[in-house]
């Protein structure tokens, strides 16, 4: 039993504590979407400050009023209760000028005060004949006298010392004898004349239902008020807001591209004049935009152009240099002989120049097209590798390959991606140093990715991002020993984007750098993320120095 | 090209700005008193309820120390007229030990002087004795029925010193009976004069019963009132009448529950035995003096009881059936004209304000006619007032004959007067002697044997309504009083009207009466500071009387008065004999018109 009621108890706190932390999250996610809507919403700000402000003035207006309309009744009730007691004063004082010296005075004037205390509950009288000591008074309708504050007798009982005064009025508390009657809130005015004490209680009942009447009126206007001015708040804010709004949406959509944006223009008002500039500023964006897209349309097509036009008399100059180089043997001057060989390798050389800048003038046209079938990656980098066997040979590199057992299936196409690798490859080689060159393929779901690592000089900070620049040479001072355009790298980066895949590069001083080619297996589809990763295992032990770079950003 | 247009757009802010003055201009006028509008007419609150007086209360003195014993005594008599808080203060005035038991109705007697004068009769240093001479007036029984009883009494208190300088009181005067001591004007504060309704033996009519209940809180008055009605009619009354309470009936709960205007009675169990009907007609009778309930609901043991033909929640004004003056709802159909001697001294009716002889020859004259209420036979005197003369059917009727001829010589008969049985009352009067006479119809005159007042000259005497009271002016002491008795018959039928109760001395000088209604008799007489006999409105519960218009010519001598009708007085100017009516019947103090020649105006009821 007691364990169960243990059990139970954690039972309970453990469900007390997980409703506080639900409840504080949810508060929290409140808080945090009224903060966020505060900070961003300008009609928000505007309202609540307006509500808030609105209201500190209606309450301050509010209870003013209440002070004034109370103190306002207060006055007028104490003038009738002071011309009432007047009144029943005149009438004891003709009593007693009337009446014989003893005997029936106290009666009449009691009997008096009866007819005169008017209709229950309108006001009470009470009075007292200081010379009989045995009675403490008369009240009317079971007035207790209590009622009678002392510090009003006082009062009254200095009255016959100075004659300044002779009435003398407080507020206080209407008690009953009959305990089933509550105590009522009054004012109490007492006066004197010869012996007697007169007091006249009046409730203050009717006051207190009026200012009730007065207060909840006051509650409900102030309210009605605030929430009109905080309607009034939101709909000015509205019209000035709206066109803002709309002019960040309009400067959004320039800003994503969308040059033909313009705003409508309302009216000769300031808003007015901002969509005028806004506009205004949009058509000379788009002019100057315009203008500059046009120049290197003209420079793409006059490259293209200038690629075209060369190979023909290139194409002639191949001819005259092959069969200078067939004849080589024949000339008398080695050095002949040997500027043959020289042109034919320049030549060679020339014409992948050519062909790189007519691809890559292609891709800058937009014209590259993907001719994607479904092919195993592992076949693509077998061939790669061997393509570059004895290249990597002759630098004296090893190719290590590391490629699983399954097949990697994607769609891409078959010789820009071929291309790729071999210029991966071709450049590790290059820049390989001699070491070994380690080749990685991996796949998951939605993508395969293909790791090119080598151990040679690797990439300063900076120079991950630079690799993929047209003609960028890690040292300038280097010969091109081994036909390398410039452009390789740039191309690769282009198919790769081309294939909705991305080619990065990772690199560190002395310690080697890496390319990972990573491609969705559906041609088109989004890449999230690669199956390999980008710095080598056992590499990135100091701060990467990679730069992600991802297509479309 | 926004210059022009601006201009024209000014005026329009400048009408704006003149139209929101005229607003605001508008608004504060709203603010003010109005000095004008409709006439809004309303009711004026009916007061007319004696127990709606605003009340007075006495507020009590605790003793003070050091106060010596005639002070004590004085101290404990004033407080004992508080009654708001059983008096709780007054008993500080005793010592421990000294029984002092009251009821929530105390006997009290009452003193005339204002003020009381204690004197210390003997005193040594722990015993004290102290004398209250005193006018006494009469005294207030437990069952709330006042009797006078003037006379000087010496009352006498015991005081002990209980601690030094402070004396209580150890010994209540054992003189007369034992309860409070008040003056008349603390009676007339602290008390009310409420009727209670109890019905006539043929349990036809109510007969009020008027008592006195300290008033001690305005919201216990009527669980007062209904614990008087079940606790019965007052000793005066209580051979005359009946209750429907079974006895031993008590009112359950803590008392008559008032919510918004509908009261609760509960009642116990005995009540089950008792008629509804009529309980509720009594009680419904009784609680209509409060004006603050206006529907009520009998309960007996806590169940809902409802008379049938009626519902549960009655309203308070329902049973007229069983009013004192009889049903007037019913017979009020047609507007009640009084009859007359008219000229040539024939009994004369009113029609359209003309008089018209109901019968065509009467060879006797005849003064102070009374038809009975069935209007088959009509009486009257002869004009030297030593013969009661009937005649037989009223219309056509040729023959008078004499009833009754005085029996003593000198006395004279006064006004017949006729009970709702058709039976006939006159009495017989000298001086300082009376005979009360009545007959049964088809009976000769018989003498009733029980009679209060065959020791004083009876000057007038009229059965009431309710047949169970009856009104007489008496001269006491050469001065007139008005008293109220009552007519109770014993098993065997024999008439007991044995007890009179004064009603009013104010008038010295009354001549004749007549019941307006149950609870007012409309009396000529004179005050005592005025010379000329006039008409005014007594009420029986003994409170302050009003005159009844203003500016009689001639000398009134007879007086007829109904519920709801016209007062009609009968004068004599000269040698004329007119009969004087006031021009307002509605209002109390309007003037009297004297546009009839005859004189001794009656009305049937």
């Amino acid at each position: 039993m007691p364990a169960m009621t243990t059990i139970n108890m954690t039972a309970i706190r453990r469900n007390v504590r997980r409703g506080l932390v639900t409840f504080r999250r949810v508060v929290r996610g409140v808080a945090r979407r009224l903060y966020t809507r505060w900070r961003r919403s300008i009609q928000v700000r505007v309202v609540t400050s307006t509500l808030v402000i609105s209201a500190i003035v209606v309450a301050i207006l509010g209870a003013f009023l209440q002070l004034r309309i109370s103190s306002a009744l207060l006055e007028a009730k104490t003038k009738t209760a002071t011309g009432q007691l007047d009144e029943g004063l005149a009438a004891v004082r003709r009593e007693l000028a009337s009446s014989a010296e003893t005997g029936g005075r106290v009666e009449s004037v009691v009997n008096g005060l009866r007819a005169r205390s008017g209709p229950s509950g309108l006001y009470e009288v009470y009075i007292r004949d200081t010379s009989n000591m045995f009675v403490d008074g008369w009240g009317t309708n079971g007035l207790g006298p209590e009622s009678v504050p002392r510090r009003l007798r006082e009062q009254l009982k200095q009255a016959t010392a100075s004659s300044s005064f002779t009435t003398a009025s407080t507020y206080g508390t209407l008690k009953y004898t009959d305990p089933e009657r509550p105590p009522q809130r009054g004012l109490i005015v007492g006066g004197k004349a010869g012996q007697f004490e007169l007091y006249y209680l009046f409730p203050l009942t009717q006051e207190e239902r009026t200012l009730t009447v007065v207060q909840r009126t006051l509650v409900g206007v102030g309210a009605v008020l605030v929430l009109l001015l905080a309607a009034i708040a939101s709909l000015v804010t509205r019209q000035v807001v709206i066109p803002v709004r709309l002019a960040a949406q309009g400067a959004q959509r320039l800003a994503a591209g969308r040059l033909e944006e313009r705003m409508r223009v309302r009216g000769e008002d300031d808003l007015a004049r901002l969509a005028t500039s806004f506009n205004d500023m949009a058509a000379n964006l788009q002019d100057k935009i315009g203008e500059l897209e046009d120049l290197s349309q003209v420079q793409r097509q006059f490259v293209s152009d200038v690629s075209h036009e060369l190979r023909t008399p290139l194409t002639t100059i191949r001819i005259a240099a092959d069969m200078l180089y067939e004849h080589r043997d024949t000339f008398d001057d080695p050095s002949v002989g040997r500027s043959a060989e020289l042109l034919q390798s320049q030549l060679e050389r020339f014409e992948s120049l050519l062909a790189d800048l007519l691809e890559i003038s292609r891709h800058d046209a937009g014209a590259a097209t993907l001719d994607a079938e479904s092919v195993d990656v592992r076949d693509l980098v077998l061939r790669a590798v061997g393509d570059s066997q004895t290249l990597a040979e002759r630098k004296g590199s090893k190719v290590v390959l590391q490629l699983p057992g399954e097949p990697c299936m994607a769609e891409v196409d078959r010789r820009r991606v071929e291309r790729i690798l071999r210029n991966l490859l071709v450049n590790a080689v290059e820049h390989g140093e001699g070491e070994d060159i380690v080749v990685s393929v991996a796949a998951d779901r939605d993508a395969v990715a293909v790791a090119v690592r080598d151990h040679g000089v690797g990439l300063k900070p900076g120079e991950g991002q630079m690799v993929f620049d047209r003609f960028w040479r890690a040292d300038p001072a280097r010969a091109r020993t081994t036909g390398g355009t410039g452009l390789g790298l740039s191309i690769s980066r282009e198919d790769a984007q081309l294939h909705g895949g991305w080619l990065q590069a990772w690199g560190e001083p002395g310690v080697g750098s890496q390319f990972r080619l990573s491609l969705p297996r559906i041609a088109g589809a989004e890449l999230r993320g690669s199956p390999l990763p980008l710095v080598p295992p056992g590499a990135g032990t100091s701060r990467p120095l990679f730069v992600e770079l991802e297509v479309g950003e | 090209m926004t210059a022009p247009s601006r201009r024209t757009r000014r005026p329009s802010i400048v009408t704006a700005a003149l139209l929101m003055v005229c607003v605001s201009a508008g608004a504060t006028a709203c603010a003010t008193v109005p000095s004008g509008g409709r006439v809004v007419s309303g009711k004026s609150a009916d007061r007319a309820e004696q127990a709606d007086d605003p009340y007075v209360r006495l507020i009590p003195v605790r003793p003070r120390p050091g106060w010596s014993p005639a002070q004590i005594v004085s101290g404990f008599l004033y407080a004992s007229a508080s009654f708001d808080d059983g008096q709780k203060v007054a008993r500080e005035y005793l010592a421990g030990n000294t029984g002092w038991k009251l009821g929530t109705r105390p006997a009290v007697t009452v003193f005339g002087d204002a003020r009381f004068e204690p004197r210390i009769e003997k005193m040594s240093d722990t015993q004290a004795t102290v004398k209250l001479a005193g006018k006494q007036l009469g005294a207030i029984n437990t069952d709330g029925q006042y009797t006078a009883d003037p006379r000087d009494v010496v009352v006498s208190f015991q005081l002990t010193r209980t601690q030094p300088g402070t004396w209580r009181i150890t010994g209540l005067p054992t003189e007369g009976q034992v309860g409070l001591l008040l003056t008349k004007a603390d009676v007339d504060r602290a008390f009310r004069s409420m009727n209670l309704y109890f019905f006539t033996p043929d349990q036809r009519r109510l007969v009020p019963n008027g008592v006195f209940l300290p008033l001690a809180n305005r919201r216990h008055l009527a669980t007062h009132l209904v614990r008087a009605l079940l606790s019965g009619p007052t000793s005066w009354l209580s051979p005359a009448v009946k209750s429907a309470f079974p006895a031993n009936t008590k009112l359950l709960g803590g008392g008559v529950d008032i919510d918004k205007d509908v009261a609760t009675v509960n009642i116990s169990r005995e009540a089950a035995g008792g008629d509804p009907e009529r309980m509720s007609a009594q009680l419904s009778w009784t609680l209509r003096q409060l004006s603050e309930i206006k529907q009520w609901r009998l309960k007996i043991d806590g169940d809902e009881v409802a008379p049938d033909g009626h519902e549960g929640v009655q309203p308070i004004r329902s049973w007229q059936e069983y009013a004192p003056d009889g049903n007037l709802s019913e017979e009020l159909q047609s507007v009640e004209t009084p009859y007359f001697i008219g000229e040539k001294g024939l009994l004369s009716g009113l029609s359209s304000g003309e008089a018209n002889p109901l019968t065509q020859s009467l060879a006797y004259r005849l003064v102070r006619p009374a038809v009975a209420p069935d209007k088959m036979e009509a009486a009257g005197l002869s004009p030297d007032r030593s013969q009661v003369l009937l005649t037989k059917s009223l219309i056509g009727a040729r023959e008078v004959q004499t009833l009754l001829t005085h029996q003593q010589p000198g006395s004279r008969f006064t006004a017949p007067t006729w009970d709702r049985n058709n039976q006939l009352w006159v009495v017989e009067t000298a001086k300082k002697k009376s005979w009360l006479w009545v007959r049964k119809r088809g009976q000769p005159f018989q003498r009733v044997e029980h009679w209060g007042l065959g020791g004083r000259e009876v000057l007038a005497l009229r059965v009431a309504r309710d047949g169970v009271r009856a009104a007489a002016i008496v001269k006491v002491d050469n001065r007139t009083q008005v008293q109220l008795g009552r007519i109770a018959y014993d098993a065997k039928g024999a008439i007991d009207a044995g007890v009179f109760l004064p009603v009013s001395s104010e008038l010295v000088d009354a001549i004749d009466l007549s019941w307006r209604d149950y609870g007012t008799l409309a009396v000529l007489g004179r005050r005592r500071s005025e010379s000329q006999v006039l008409p005014y409105l007594v009420p029986v519960s003994g409170s302050a009387i009003s005159p009844l218009g203003g500016g009689i010519q001639g000398e009134p001598n007879s007086i007829a008065a109904s519920p709801g009708a016209p007062v009609y007085i009968g004068t004599r100017n000269g040698t004329h004999n007119l009969i004087c009516h006031q021009q307002s019947a509605r209002d109390q103090f309007s003037e009297w018109t004297c546009p009839i020649n005859g004189s001794d105006p009656n009305y049937y009821r």
